[in-house]
């Protein structure tokens, strides 16, 4: 059979070209944005690489990865070429007492390692994120299982799609005045707790109420049904089987948690911090501490140090560790959810 | 579950027995236990409420004071007489104007000899003699003004300094009567200052200043009456505007001798006044030996500008992707495109911000000094960080917003509408374009404003690459405001933040910075819940 002679065979038109133009641009739009975030990622992660991984055993700069940051100098001392951190300077400067005049260029963080920011994130994400898991599983039950249609539940809505919208830095300004100030906490790892448990909050909520909403109503009418009370219900019928989807909306959580800067500013950060945060006098201190974060330490190197090869090195690889992290804790969730999923098939 | 037992069970204790799911209920302040578990749920629902309320309130308590601080800087600014000084000041500053405008005209004019007409350097510079010898003129005719005003500024400052000294003098006394050591507070001297005392020597100055001013303008009038002579009609054109200007400029001598005249530091600042000037202060000036200014009109503009930069890339670009994604791509690319930029959108905003100083912000200037590239406005130009380099970076933060809003909104026009426009036999093109974006606009606009809201509010990646210059952009050049390093709301509240002592009026403008940005992000989450309730297509 002659395909030309089919009456609905495309032809090839004016306007079928406009057609496959226009097309072919919203196709370059798509693969644009991939490849600017490609670019970004694939020049963080290259250039981080460097930094983080080595040729020879062990493979990994443990150094980076488990010492606290100091001070970089470089220095020429009888013809060869020094760069060393601050305690191996002094060591230096003892062994060699020659070298105690030496002229020497330093920059600030650009030795050692990162390992009590790597420390701080971790300790924020985990205790933020229980914070607005426990109150945003709570609210979204509450939404779901609970409220009856009306002017309160649409105001409660209303709230949390406003607060989705504040801008992180206001949250910040918020931790500063409620916690810091009025609460007296001081900058600590409480405070920074529930200034990104509450900036967080709309995100969980919204994320388990739909996850709520999907486990299938007849296993509530069901249970409903046994004489279950509606807390049993929901215990032992409702919850285990929306946590998988709970458990991905704490992703977009956890991202957004360990990636924000502005509300730890003033809240749980220091640029600097010697003792890590289990060198405490006694346990009630371990709140009242404020931490090394990731990101916070990114902002420093990359702002108050200036641009070179000696400072690109901590530069590059504290910002690859930090996307490792947040990507690993991703990867983490997804699995644990694709396992509870495999669990439960309705 | 919760009724009561009806009545029917309860006599006779064998009859109950038998009845199965009778149960004892455990009473809390008449609630029951499942009650209480609702209660505590719903508790928990009310936080974002709280939370919001909370923020609001926060915000107003340490930011509230400012306006009252406010009022008494500006009441200072003028019982010390620094508003006196300024009138002149300003006078002084535009004369350096103008005078910066003639010496851009005689490197014009230089370039314009040397490279166009191949005169030596000093051939030129011979040339330009009259020239120099007019704008020397111009510039030192200022001089007697200049003096007066640096005369001035030093009894100003004095008063001033007087002033706050004797305010952080009662602030301790205050203090001492506060832990209760009368004495010590007794011994704090304080000698209230007598402004109209001290102004006398300020406003006695008002007869040199108008003969000093006489002598300006006269010696101004004589320079301008003979122009020297420029090589080309453009930069005779040039020297004419300049003219125009120095007469505009003379023209308001009168006004300046009049506001001096009727100027009284006695006249009280409105209330009204400290709102004003911080909503429509064109300056953010802090930690000055002369007088602090709190206007919110440059770092406002900043965030905008930073914002539509973003905006005007990112729309285009995630609302493309959104109709490809929804109405072109295969399943397969899908799947695999949808998550890759949800991914994007967890590249933490301060390693953007990195990879704009380390990278970008060389890249996108060395990019400008690119010849082919000159006919682009602002192009080629110095500053690495500006309005573009953020403006760039806020673009991919706010594309995965506005795809993944978007493509919801194409994603929930019914299937109906697709099926009945092919069955009209409209193309590919004429449905996506005709039906499906029309059907679901109002979910797309809401998704440019949440992402607009996303962007004002992105605070690592302006901070570390808008520039930090507080400075309204120069707007004459069109579109050039791009190349322009700015200063952002977002970005003040963050540098400053750290540095300010608590309570002080700067500490407190901060936060109603803080107070605008929020107030600025609930309008505009607001406007987009509005816009999909009013014009969300019904169906069916």
């Amino acid at each position: 059979m002659n395909t030309a002679a089919h009456v609905f065979r495309p032809r090839l038109n004016a306007a079928r070209r406009a057609e496959g133009l226009v097309f072919w641009l919203f196709r370059g739009a798509t693969y644009l944005i991939l490849a600017c975030g490609a670019a970004v990622f694939l020049n963080i992660v290259f250039k981080g690489a460097g930094t983080v991984f080595k040729t020879e055993a062990p493979f990994v700069n443990v150094a980076f990865l488990t010492e606290a940051p100091e001070s970089l100098y470089i220095f020429e001392f009888e013809g060869k070429k020094y760069e060393l951190g601050d305690t191996a300077f002094r060591a230096f400067k003892e062994a060699n007492p020659a070298a105690a005049n030496v002229k020497t260029e330093s920059y600030v963080y650009s030795a050692g390692g990162i390992w009590p920011c790597i420390v701080g994130t971790v300790l924020l994400v985990v205790g933020s994120m229980t914070i607005a898991l426990f109150l945003g599983v709570c609210a979204a039950v509450y939404l779901t299982e609970y409220a009856r249609d009306g002017a309160f539940i649409r105001f409660v809505r209303l709230a949390i799609l406003n607060l989705a919208g504040v801008p992180s830095i206001v949250f910040g300004l918020f931790g500063f005045g409620m916690f810091v100030i009025f609460f007296g906490w001081n900058v600590s790892l409480l405070a920074g707790w529930f200034t990104l448990a509450f900036m967080v909050l709309p995100v969980v909520i919204t994320a388990s109420e739909e996850s709520l909403k999907s486990v299938p109503k007849g296993f509530r009418e069901g249970s409903l049904a046994l004489g279950a009370t509606k807390w049993q219900t929901i215990r032992s019928n409702v919850l285990p089987y929306a946590l998988p989807g709970i458990l991905t909306s704490s992703i977009l959580g956890i991202a957004r948690v360990a990636g924000e800067t502005a509300p730890i500013m003033f809240t749980a950060a220091y640029v600097v911090r010697d003792k890590l945060p289990w060198d405490v006098d006694k346990a009630s201190d371990f709140f009242f501490q404020g931490v090394m974060a990731l990101p916070y330490h990114i902002y420093v190197v990359s702002s108050k140090i200036p641009q070179n090869e000696y400072t690109e090195r901590v530069q590059y690889g504290t910002a690859f560790v930090f996307l490792g992290i947040v990507a690993l804790i991703a990867a983490a969730s997804i699995l644990l959810r694709t396992r509870l999923r495999n669990r439960y098939k309705w | 579950m919760n009724e009561p037992v009806p009545p029917a069970a309860a006599p006779g204790p064998d009859r109950a027995a038998t009845f199965a799911i009778r149960k004892k209920r455990v009473k809390l302040l008449g609630l029951t236990v499942d009650d209480c578990i609702k209660v505590f749920f719903g508790g928990n629902a009310v936080v974002s409420i709280i939370v919001l309320a909370l923020i609001t309130y926060f915000l107003v308590r340490e930011g509230a004071g400012f306006f009252g601080q406010n009022r008494q800087n500006l009441q200072v600014y003028r019982q010390a007489g620094l508003e006196y000084v300024d009138f002149i000041r300003t006078q002084s500053d535009e004369h350096t104007a103008l005078t910066r405008y003639l010496s851009d005209l005689r490197l014009r004019a230089l370039r314009q000899l040397t490279e166009t007409q191949g005169l030596s350097l000093d051939a030129a510079n011979t040339a330009l003699a009259p020239f120099d010898d007019y704008s020397g003129k111009f510039s030192d005719a200022v001089e007697p003004v200049r003096g007066l005003v640096s005369e001035l500024t030093e009894v100003a400052t004095a008063i001033k300094t007087k002033f706050i000294v004797n305010e952080d003098k009662k602030e301790e006394r205050r203090q001492l009567l506060a832990e209760g050591k009368t004495a010590e507070a007794a011994a704090v001297v304080i000698t209230s200052v007598d402004f109209a005392a001290e102004l006398k020597p300020l406003l006695g100055t008002l007869p040199a200043y108008q003969a000093a001013n006489a002598e300006f303008t006269a010696k101004l009038t004589a320079v301008l009456a003979a122009p020297p002579t420029l090589p080309t009609p453009e930069l005779t054109d040039r020297l004419q505007r300049f003219a125009t200007l120095a007469r505009d400029y003379l023209a308001t001598f009168p006004a300046v001798e009049r506001n001096l005249a009727a100027w009284d530091f006695r006249q009280p600042v409105p209330a009204a006044q400290s709102f004003t000037a911080f909503i429509f202060g064109r300056q953010w000036l802090t930690a000055s030996f002369w007088q602090d200014w709190y206007g919110i009109i440059p770092l406002f503009v900043g965030s905008l500008l930073v914002s539509l930069v973003a905006l005007s890339l990112a729309v285009p670009l995630g609302v493309g992707a959104a109709i490809y994604i929804n109405q072109i791509a295969s399943p397969r690319e899908q799947k695999l495109i949808k998550p890759a930029i949800e991914f994007i959108a967890a590249i933490p905003s301060v390693v953007l911000g990195f990879f704009g100083i380390a990278v970008l912000g060389q890249a996108l200037r060395l990019l400008s000094q690119q010849s082919w590239l000159s006919w682009v406005p602002g192009f080629p130009y110095s500053e690495r960080l500006n309005i573009l380099t953020a403006g760039c970076l806020l673009a991919l933060i706010a594309v995965p917003t506005i795809f993944t809003l978007a493509e919801d909104a194409l994603n929930n026009v019914p299937r109906a509408f697709k099926e009945a426009s092919f069955a009209l036999g409209a193309s590919r093109l004429q449905t996506t374009l005709k039906i499906i974006v029309p059907a679901s606009l109002s979910g797309i606009i809401s998704a440019v404003l949440l992402g607009l809201g996303r962007v004002i509010g992105e605070t690592m990646v302006v901070l570390l690459c808008a520039g930090n210059r507080i400075a309204i952009p120069d707007f004459t050049q069109g579109l050039a405001f791009v190349t322009e390093p700015v200063h952002t709301m977002t970005g003040i509240i963050a540098q400053e933040m750290g540095e300010v002592v608590r309570g002080s009026i700067h500490y407190r403008a901060l936060f109603v910075v803080g107070l605008v940005l929020f107030v600025v992000s609930l309008l505009i989450n607001f406007a987009a819940q509005k816009i999909v309730r009013r014009y969300r297509i019904s169906i069916g």
